[in-house]
Parts: C-alpha cells; sequence; structure tokens
C-alpha cells in the first residue's frame, strides 16, 4: 500500500466524525435517579426506569440538558429552544426498551464551529495542493450533499421541514479556506453539524467466542449499569481533510468539555467514543466518493491510525479499478488494519416517532443565559490570555491551557511571576511535570507535588542558580519528597558556581592539562568545545555553571 | 346486618370510622362477596386476601390508637391487572407476563392506598388493554353481571363487573380509547377518565402513551369523586412527565347546582349509523332530565369527528408497537426455551407470549411508523388531533358540558363480534376524548327498553374542568334514580344508596355479610 | 397499493412476532383490512394544520434534579428477579449470531 502522503497528493480524503460523550460528572442518568456507575459491579444501579419495566416512565435530568446547552455554547453552536424527544426503535438488550431515547431532526445544539489550529509534523500531511482556491470548491461541494441529518436519521421527517426551515444554518461563504503559514501550520475550521442529547447503551459481555468477540458466542450478559447514562452525540460535517485534524478535533473537543467538566473524558474508559467515517475522491473532482464507517477508534492514536490505514486501503481499491462499499469497518490495532463489521444494503428503518412520555422542550433565554453565565474559562481563552498577559510561547500554552487541572496548578505556580521565571514554569509543567506523573505512575491531584515548589523551581533556574540538568533532577526530588527545591539544592551542594574569579583557576587547569584538544579547537574543530566544559563540570564537581565555563574557555582559546 | 354492597364507598368509610365496624370486616366481606359471586363473574385474575387483611388491619390498628383515618379508610379496591402492585403479578392478562411480579407499585394504586383503600384483587382486562369486550384476556372471559352471557365491556371490564357484582366499591381502571366509559355503560357502573395528566400513569402498563389515562369506578358519582380526589391529592406525579397539578375538589362538585348551566349535544351523533334506539331514547331521556333540573340544552358541532377512529387506529398501534417492543423475554416476561439464537428467542417469546390482537395492534403499529409511510399517516392523525381539539374548544365556548351516548349499543354476547375492525367501532364515542385528552364519565341512566340492560350516558367536559363531570354527572344520577326502581325493588328502598347504580340483581346480597 | 404477504412478513421479522402456519396470510389480510379502515385519515394530511404530538398543550420543559433516587433503586434479586434466565449477577441471552458466526 502506498503512504497516506503520496494517497493524499493524488485523492482527497472527506473525513466526518461521530463523537459520543458520556456526561461522567453528573450525579444519575439521563431519565431516572439511578446513580452514574463507574466500577460497580453489574445490574448495581438500576431501576424500573433504565430496566425498561413495563410501567415506568422516563423524566429527564436538567443538569444533564443545561450540560449539553453548555457544550453547544462552547463549540459555538446555535441553541435550539424548540426540540423534542424521539423514540429510535431497533431490538438488540443493550436497549432496555429496545428503542433508545434521542433527539428528533432538531437537536439541542447545531450548527456550531471549530477552528483548529494545526502545527508541527502533523500539518504536513495535508499537501500543499489542499490550500487555496481549489480548497474553496472542495468545501463546497464536499458540504452539498452532508448538510443534513446523519445517516441514521437520513429520512425525511415532514416535521422537520418546518422546524429546520427555522434555522439559520451556516454561512458557507465565510469558511476560511485554510491558508499554509511559513512554519507549515495553518489553521482550519471545522463545522459542527449537531449536537444531541441521548442515552447511553447497557454493556454485553459474550462468552465463549474468541477474545470476547460477539462472533461465535455461546451466550451473551447483559450489564445494565451504563443503560440510561445521559450521552450527547456530536457530529462534524465532513470538513476534515487527513487524520491528523481528525485527531487534533478530537483532542480540542476533549479539552473543551474537561474544561466544562461535563465529563471525565476518558477514552480508555469509553467515556468518549468516536466514529469516523471516510470517503476518497480524485482532487479536483467534484462528486463525493462512497463512506465507510469505521469503528473502535478508542484513542487518539487509533483515531489518527485507523483513518490513516482507511484512506490508503481505499485509494488502494479505487487505483485497481475496484468499488468502495458502504460498510462498517472494524479498527484492529493490533493488526494494523480494518475489517468489515457489516454491509449497510439500505437505510435503516429506526421507526422514529416524538416520544409521548415526554414533554417538548422550548428553552428559555433565562435557562440559556444561565447556561452561559456558568461558562468557565474555555482552553482558547486561556491559551490567549497565557499568552498575552504572562508572555508564554503559544505552542506551550495550547497545551498547558486544554486540561483544567494542569492550568489550575500552572496558575498557582507562575502567581506573580512573569517573564522568564513564568516561561520557565511553563517548561517545567510542559516538559517535567508529565515525564514525572507518568514515571511515577500517579495522578496530579494524587501526587506530592506542589505549586510553589514548580515556583521555587523555576526562579533557581531562571536565575541560573542550577542548570537545567540539575533542575531536571531536583524536580523528581521534590516531587517524590514534597521538599522545598532550595533545600534540595542546598543539601545536595548543587548550588552553582557562576563567579569568574572562582571558576577561572579550573579554566586554566583544564586547558593546560588538555593542550591538544586546546589546539584542536585553536584549528578550527569548534566541536571539541564541548569536551572541554564536560571537563571544567568534572573538575567543578557539577557546581559550576557550565555556561559561565563556555564563555571563559572562548575567550581564553580566542584570545 | 346488611350485606357490603348495600353501602357506598362513603358510607364504608364513615362506618370504619365511626366504629360501626372494624376494616377487617369489611375486607372479610368482600373476600367473601368475592368468594360467593367471581365463579360466574371472573372479574378478578387475581384475589389478594393477605394484602387486603394487611391493609385492613393497619386501618383499625390506627384507628385504635386513635390516629385521624385517611377518606377511603377501609374501602376495598380492585386494580385493573395493567396496574403495578407490589405483592401482587401484573399480568395484563397476557401469557407474556402470567409470572410477572410486580417490583414497584404504581403511582395511582399507591395513593389509593395511601387513601386508605384495601386491595382486595387484580381485575381482568382485554390482552394489554386491546379490545373493548374483556375476551381477549389471555386467562378467561368475564362475564357481564346484569348477563352472564354477554361482555361487560372492555378493556377494564374486569374492574367494571367487580363493582357491578358489588363485589367492590371501587375499582381503578384505565382508558386509550374508552376503556372505561364503555364497560361503564354495558355493566351499568360509574366509570370516569379524568384529563390526560390529571392522574399519574406511572406504573400502569402502557399501551397508548399519549392516549391512556387511569380513572376510577364505583356505583355513585360520589364514590367517584372521593376516588379522583384520592388519586390527585398527592399533586402532580414526579415520576411521570405529562401529569400535572389538579385541585382535589371532586367530592365538593357532588352538589353542584347546574340549573342555568349549558349542555350541549350533537345532533348528528344522535343520528349516527350504528346507535341503536333505546341507547339514543336513554341519552335522550337523560338530557331531558337535566333540562328538567335547570339545565340549558344547547346544540353544538364537532365537524372532524369522523377522523377520530381512523386517527386512533394510526397513534394507537404506533404507540403500542413501541410500548411492546421491550417485551423480549430477557429481562422479563415469557421466554420461549431451547432458542440456539437471540433473534430466534426473541421472535419467538413474542409470537407464543403475545395473544392474537396484542400481535395485530403491534404489526399494524410497526408498519405504521416504517419509512414512508409514518409520514403519510401518523403525521395526517396528528393533525387530525389539532383539527379535534379544537372542535372541542369551539364547542366549550357554547357549552359548559357536552352529552352523547358512551356506546353505540348494550352489552353484546360473548363472541357475538368477531371482526376486530368491526369491534373498534364500539369506541367510536369514546375514542375522540383520547385523541383530544378531555376528560369523560360515563353515569347509568336506566336500563334498555328493549335489552333490559344498562345504558350509560356520556358527560365531556373541558380539558381540566373533570369537577364538571361530577356536577352534571352528580345530576344526572340525581335525575335518574327512579329509573332503577324496578330494579331495586321494595326491600332495597331505604337501605344503602340515596342514588346510583343498584348492584346488578342476580348478584345482590350473595356473600358479603357484614358479620 | 395492498400490503402483500412478503410485506407482512419483513415487518414480522423487524417486529421479532414469529408468523407461524396460518398466520401470516390472517395477518395480511388483517393489515389490510386494517389499513383501508384508515384510508380517511390520509385527507387529513393539511398544509395549514400544525400536528399535536403531545395532547394538552402547554406542557414542556419537564426535568428533574441530578439527586439520586435511593427509593426506587433495586438489589440485585429485584433486578433479576422477573428475569427467565440468568449468570451471576447478569441477564443471560444465547448467541446473538448463531452458529454461522
Amino acid at each position: 500500500m502506498k503512504e497516506l502522503n503520496e494517497v493524499l497528493r493524488d485523492w482527497e480524503a472527506v473525513i466526518g466524525l461521530e463523537i459520543h460523550t458520556e456526561l461522567t460528572t453528573l450525579e444519575t442518568k439521563m431519565f431516572c435517579g439511578c446513580k452514574l456507575s463507574h466500577d460497580d459491579e453489574p445490574n448495581t444501579n438500576v431501576c424500573p426506569v433504565c430496566l425498561g419495566l413495563p410501567g415506568a416512565l422516563p423524566v429527564p435530568n436538567k443538569r444533564a440538558i443545561e450540560y449539553i446547552v453548555k457544550a453547544g455554547l462552547a463549540t459555538n453552536c446555535e441553541i435550539q429552544k424548540h426540540s423534542m424527544f424521539y423514540r429510535k426503535h431497533y431490538f438488540y438488550p443493550d436497549m432496555a426498551k429496545n428503542f433508545q431515547t434521542t433527539q428528533g431532526p432538531v437537536a439541542f445544539a447545531m450548527h456550531g464551529r471549530l477552528d483548529l489550529e494545526v502545527t508541527g509534523r502533523g500539518a504536513a500531511e495535508r499537501p500543499e495542493c489542499a490550500f487555496g482556491a481549489a480548497e474553496a470548491e472542495s468545501l463546497a461541494s464536499a458540504s452539498a450533499g452532508a448538510v443534513g441529518l446523519p445517516a441514521s436519521m437520513a429520512r425525511d421527517l415532514p416535521e422537520q421541514g418546518g422546524a429546520l426551515a427555522g434555522l439559520s444554518g451556516y454561512d458557507t461563504a465565510s469558511l476560511a479556506v485554510p491558508e499554509r503559514r511559513e512554519d507549515g501550520s495553518y489553521t482550519v475550521p471545522i463545522r459542527i453539524l449537531r449536537i444531541h442529547m441521548e442515552e447511553d447503551a447497557a454493556k454485553m459481555v459474550h462468552v465463549g467466542g474468541d477474545e470476547g468477540r460477539i462472533g461465535g458466542a455461546a451466550e451473551s450478559l447483559i450489564d445494565y449499569n451504563r443503560c440510561g447514562t445521559p450521552l450527547i452525540e456530536l457530529v462534524t460535517e465532513p470538513d476534515l481533510r487527513t487524520p491528523e485534524e481528525a485527531r487534533l478535533f478530537m483532542e480540542k473537543l476533549r479539552r473543551i468539555f474537561l474544561a466544562l467538566g461535563i465529563s471525565d473524558c476518558s477514552m480508555e474508559k469509553g467515556s468518549m467514543r468516536c466514529d469516523g467515517n471516510v470517503s476518497l475522491r480524485r482532487r479536483g473532482d467534484a462528486r463525493l466518493g462512497t463512506k465507510t464507517e469505521l469503528k473502535n477508534l478508542n484513542s487518539f492514536k487509533a483515531l489518527h491510525d485507523g483513518l490513516a490505514y482507511e484512506i490508503c486501503r481505499q485509494a488502494e481499491v479505487l487505483e485497481a479499478g475496484g468499488e468502495i462499499y458502504q460498510e462498517t469497518r472494524h479498527w484492529e490495532p493490533s493488526r494494523k488494519r480494518t475489517v468489515v463489521m457489516r454491509v449497510k444494503e439500505t437505510a435503516d428503518d429506526y421507526r422514529f416517532f416524538p416520544d409521548p412520555d415526554l414533554a417538548p422542550f422550548d428553552l428559555t433565554d433565562e435557562f440559556i443565559e444561565h447556561c452561559r453565565a456558568e461558562l468557565p474559562e474555555l482552553p482558547d481563552e486561556r491559551r490567549d490570555r497565557y499568552v498575552r498577559e504572562l508572555g508564554i510561547k503559544r505552542a506551550d500554552a495550547e497545551q498547558i491551557a486544554g486540561d483544567p487541572e494542569v492550568a489550575a496548578f500552572f496558575e498557582e505556580a507562575v502567581g506573580g511571576l512573569a517573564g522568564k521565571e513564568a516561561q520557565t514554569v511553563a517548561n517545567l509543567v510542559v516538559n517535567e511535570l508529565p515525564a514525572y506523573l507518568r514515571g511515577a505512575s500517579v495522578a496530579l491531584a494524587e501526587s506530592a507535588l506542589r505549586p510553589e515548589q514548580v515556583a521555587g523551581l523555576a526562579k533557581l533556574l531562571a536565575s541560573d542558580a542550577i542548570s537545567s540538568n540539575q533542575g531536571h533532577e531536583v524536580f523528581e526530588a521534590m516531587a517524590a519528597s514534597g521538599d522545598d527545591p532550595e533545600r534540595i539544592v542546598d543539601a545536595r551542594g548543587m548550588r552553582q558556581v557562576s563567579d569568574a574569579g572562582a571558576l577561572q583557576p579550573i579554566v586554566d587547569e583544564v586547558l593546560e592539562r588538555c593542550a591538544e584538544q586546546a589546539q584542536q579547537y585553536r584549528d578550527g574543530n569548534q566541536k571539541v568545545l564541548g569536551f572541554l566544559v564536560g571537563q571544567c563540570m568534572k573538575a567543578s564537581r557539577g557546581s559550576g555553571n557550565p555556561k559561565r565555563f563556555n564563555e571563559l574557555l572562548r575567550a581564553a582559546l580566542e584570545a | 346486618m346488611a350485606t357490603l354492597d348495600t353501602l357506598t364507598a362513603r358510607q364504608i368509610a364513615a362506618g370504619v370510622r365511626d366504629g360501626a365496624f372494624s376494616a377487617t370486616e369489611v375486607a372479610r366481606a368482600a373476600l367473601d362477596a368475592i368468594q360467593a359471586r367471581d365463579a360466574e363473574v371472573q372479574a378478578f385474575l387475581q384475589v389478594t386476601p393477605e394484602l387486603a387483611l394487611e391493609a385492613a388491619a393497619r386501618v383499625d390498628a390506627a384507628r385504635a390508637a386513635g390516629e385521624p383515618l385517611p377518606p377511603l379508610a377501609g374501602v376495598p379496591l380492585a386494580v385493573k391487572d395493567n396496574m403495578n402492585l407490589a405483592g401482587t403479578r401484573t399480568t395484563c392478562a397476557s401469557r407474556m407476563l402470567e409470572h410477572y411480579e410486580s417490583p414497584y407499585t404504581a403511582t395511582c394504586v399507591a395513593r389509593m392506598l395511601d387513601a386508605g383503600c384495601v386491595p382486595v384483587g387484580k381485575a381482568n382486562m382485554d390482552e394489554f388493554a386491546f379490545g373493548s369486550s374483556t375476551d381477549s384476556s389471555a386467562f378467561h372471559p368475564t362475564n357481564n353481571p346484569w348477563d352472564t352471557a354477554r361482555v361487560p365491556g372492555g378493556s377494564s371490564g374486569g374492574s367494571a363487573a367487580a363493582v357491578a357484582a358489588g363485589e367492590v366499591a371501587l375499582a381503578l381502571g384505565s382508558d386509550t380509547g374508552g376503556s372505561i366509559r364503555q364497560p361503564a355503560s354495558f355493566s351499568g357502573v360509574v366509570g370516569m377518565k379524568p384529563t390526560y395528566g390529571a392522574v399519574s400513569r406511572y406504573g400502569v402498563v402502557a399501551f397508548g402513551s399519549s392516549l391512556d389515562q387511569v380513572g376510577p369506578f364505583g356505583r355513585t358519582v360520589e364514590d367517584v369523586a372521593l376516588a379522583m380526589d384520592a388519586l390527585v391529592a398527592g399533586g402532580r406525579d414526579p415520576y411521570d412527565s405529562t401529569s400535572q397539578d389538579v385541585p382535589p375538589r371532586f367530592a365538593d362538585a357532588v352538589d353542584t347546582d347546574i340549573a342555568g348551566m349549558r349542555v350541549g349535544v350533537i345532533p348528528a351523533f344522535m343520528d349516527a349509523d350504528g346507535l341503536t334506539p333505546e341507547v339514543r331514547r336513554a341519552v335522550e331521556g337523560a338530557a331531558h332530565s337535566l333540562e328538567a333540573a335547570g339545565a340549558e340544552l344547547v346544540e353544538v358541532e364537532l365537524p372532524h369527528l369522523d377522523a377520530a377512529i381512523a386517527a386512533y387506529y394510526v397513534i394507537g398501534p404506533a404507540e403500542a408497537f413501541s410500548n411492546l417492543a421491550r417485551f423480549d423475554g430477557i429481562r422479563y416476561g415469557y421466554r420461549e426455551p431451547d432458542c440456539a439464537t437471540l433473534a430466534a428467542q426473541s421472535s419467538l417469546s413474542r409470537a407464543h407470549g403475545f395473544g392474537a390482537e396484542a400481535k395485530r395492534r403491534q404489526m399494524l403499529g410497526a408498519y405504521l411508523l416504517s419509512s414512508g409511510v409514518y409520514d403519510k399517516y401518523y403525521y395526517a392523525a396528528q393533525k387530525a388531533r389539532t383539527l379535534i381539539t379544537e372542535d372541542y374548544a369551539r364547542a366549550f365556548d357554547r357549552a359548559d358540558v357536552l352529552l352523547m351516548p358512551a356506546a353505540p349499543r348494550t352489552a353484546f354476547k360473548h363472541g357475538e363480534i368477531s371482526d376486530p375492525t368491526q369491534m373498534y367501532l364500539s369506541d367510536m364515542y369514546t375514542i375522540s376524548l383520547n385523541i383530544a385528552g378531555n376528560g369523560g364519565i360515563t353515569v347509568p341512566v336506566g336500563l334498555g327498553e328493549e335489552s333490559g340492560l344498562p345504558v350509560g350516558a356520556q358527560l365531556v367536559a373541558p380539558a381540566f374542568a373533570d369537577e364538571r363531570l361530577i356536577a352534571f354527572g352528580a345530576a344526572l344520577e340525581r335525575a335518574c334514580a327512579g329509573a332503577w326502581d324496578a330494579v331495586r325493588g321494595a326491600a332495597a328502598a331505604g337501605e344503602g344508596a340515596r342514588f346510583g347504580a343498584p348492584v346488578a340483581p342476580a348478584f345482590a346480597g350473595k356473600g358479603g355479610e357484614l358479620a | 397499493m395492498a400490503l402483500t404477504e412478503d410485506d407482512v412478513r419483513g415487518i414480522a421479522d423487524y417486529a421479532r412476532i414469529a408468523l407461524e402456519g396460518d398466520e401470516l396470510a390472517e395477518m395480511c389480510a388483517y393489515m389490510n383490512d386494517a389499513v383501508e379502515m384508515l384510508e380517511p385519515i390520509l385527507a387529513y394530511n393539511l398544509p395549514d394544520v400544525d400536528p399535536t404530538f403531545h395532547p394538552i398543550g402547554g406542557l414542556s420543559n419537564v426535568m428533574r434534579d441530578d439527586a439520586p433516587d435511593a427509593a426506587r433503586a433495586f438489589t440485585i434479586d429485584e433486578a433479576l428477579g422477573n428475569a427467565a434466565s440468568t449468570r451471576g449477577r447478569s441477564f443471560r441471552v444465547p448467541s446473538i449470531l448463531g452458529e454461522e458466526a
């Protein structure tokens, strides 16, 4: 198979995502007062409603509605005041009623947009031909066939005519065409079709088959703990063009939802799940190709790699004169391939109709404004503030701002600092902190590390009192022990000597001892300077400032 | 001492409160009456002596402790078998739920028990409430106490028959297209469907979620009013999104003077095909007796009512399909044994657990909701619903209540109507209220001149003006009191109810001695 | 357009109702009768009338607080009590795909 970059020069990949997020930070389920389950034993948190018992009736969780409104506001969606819950019927035991309560053509949040900043190596996935005028045409033609309902609701419900006619929709004309910046980065707007509210399904365990797979299983066991967990589904327009953009969209959305506090957003635990739709068309072709749906994209890496594989697979099929079938495919990370799960010959008929047990919604301005007022500072706003007020590098600011817990830690550490010291705090938070937490297998909240320690260490580093290598050592030590960095530095005799008077005798001694290397430098081999600095450091038992040694050595050799 | 069936619910509660007899004595008498009568009536699917005696003992203990007694303390109650009551099976008269133990109690039942009622058993019904005869019960038919060769109506036929036979003073039913009002008419008892949302549906096995409403049966309008007060006294039910607050002022409405108020009659209804002359004359007589009581008769029109049956048979089956999809034999209900696959287990469990009519309705509903069909039928039906609702609103500009038949004829014989689509027409006078949502009450007005069987007249009020049903119903009951003299006979005169329908003569006084 | 036995079989498959013996023919006859009875409703697809999905209009935004409801939580015995087949703390169903899968 060809490489992704090669494929994307000839083919345009049109990618859309469907992202399900469980509102795990709520106390109770969507339509009943059962507690949300985390690691409970099977069927611990169940009641007549979520077991679908005869006679049970749903009552919506107000906070869940607030959460989806916040999710909509934070992703620049229009909040739809009037909407209804619908019943979506399919016979499968993970839905206790054999229908799922979800939303109809009008969702609580519709027509939003997020701007992706694509930087670094990932930005190279989008080929040069996908910028500028050609891309403007591509955007217009890809959307024309896609704006509307997800495939699961493609049926032309009569009521949607009236209801959707009232929506302003997108202003496609204003959609910015990405422009490549000098450093290779670019910004691309991704439109969001809708975010709707629904309930999660039960968990099923397939017993007796191969590796818990459904095929060949002798029986399946059902645990309704998760059944009825509030779930929001976000559907993007097919505006994504590379696996990297898809991955970044998911990351960005995750950071926003974490900032909103509506979910733990754990992809590992399945509280955030992503399906991808992808089709290919020849560069310059206005017609969309047949799309496949990808499942099991359960990590950022899987999302990227699964899409990348599928794009390459489709290209290979198409270039050999083959045909792409509309089907659902499963990403197998261990074998790095996608396999067919189900061929969709006809559209599923879910027999949608408005749920008569649930009153319609007519959200008031007051309700929506209340949600707006509770919105926290979102990652993009926070990033911009760090850059503006603290002078932190944009990439570092983006990374810190994305995680509310890390951001809170950072802000406490950086309190009162500015300039070099503030950037040094950022460096420690971006580099040392995650490395330490990963190595110690500990969460930030559970670690002994305090923001004051990081601030103290930053001051030591910024004033050149210790070297960056020592900084690393101090970080590990203070995180593990909880001691102040100053004490560690003193106890270990680390404090760096920068005074020229104290360092010059060492430099002189080394140059005398290593006359051969000194001559090499004078002959033009500048690389040997590192060796000489190392000798000075050794002679000072690590206490000398390597930068100062460097300066003194150059001065002596170039004199 | 008298038999229990000579007392109304109000009189039983008063007697218990005053110490004339204990709740336990009442419960024993009710169980005795059921023992003596139900072999012939077959109103009950399950009799619950333990629950009844426990509840009665609690009432007696409360009285002994000097606590104030609730308004219906000690009154025997039958509960339709689509209502959950912990400690009983809730079968919906279906093989599907033959062994289903209620894991919780429906709000409507809990409120009746809170009001002091004593639950004596679960009443028979058409399977899953699909029917107008109670003959589609998977277990046995129920016989009309006035003529056991005939049906009591349905689907709440067991509830209606239990009251008509004097086995209980009060019963709960549910009404999706007339399932309280039609059997009340066939069985000669009072039956009321309140406005949609007045009574919680939580715990009542759903048939048509936008149509279903719970209501009481009694032999007097006053008893029905007391039951309504009990059902709404707790305010809206937080477990039912569609329930609303209704003030408990029904009993207060019993003595309302209706002089000068307007009763609307619909000429087209009185000339409708299928309305038998005896029912027509009885309802006309009811109109004149209200006029004699001082009401003014006005003619009104409901021009879109011809769409009601079709709208109902679109919305009802669609909602029924959806509501009954959950019966797949996994979490509860009949499970076909020894199936190799889940699909086979589901399909065979449903094929063998459901009776014919339940399968027909679900199949029709699944068809009507399918792509392309839904747009044409379901959408049109919901538009017709708008027009029918508007018709009623206009009619109530001119009238305080409407008067019409409850059913086009008196009770038919078991097996007399076998074509399901013909059976659907027996709800022609009741269905539109389930479509529009407002309330109606059936009040027995006498025996048909030809059939000699009970005839009920139906009063209809605007949404959430259900107290008018009690006011006019009580007035109608007083006006028709004379119609029952021949049935009651001289012996009963002066005893028991001042007004109201008598217990069916074949069963009056049979067992149920209040020792 | 009348429903054929194939149409009815398709609906029965979807609705998970096995039709055996004469049931298919009977069901087909019933469905056609019923659909014919519903014909008058088609005249009500009027462009200027709004549908009423919920009777008794005016009710909207009915919600509950996000507070646990211990009163309704089931014990494991209550949860599984009416199930025909269970294993451990779970409900049990036979093979979903069957032998051939």
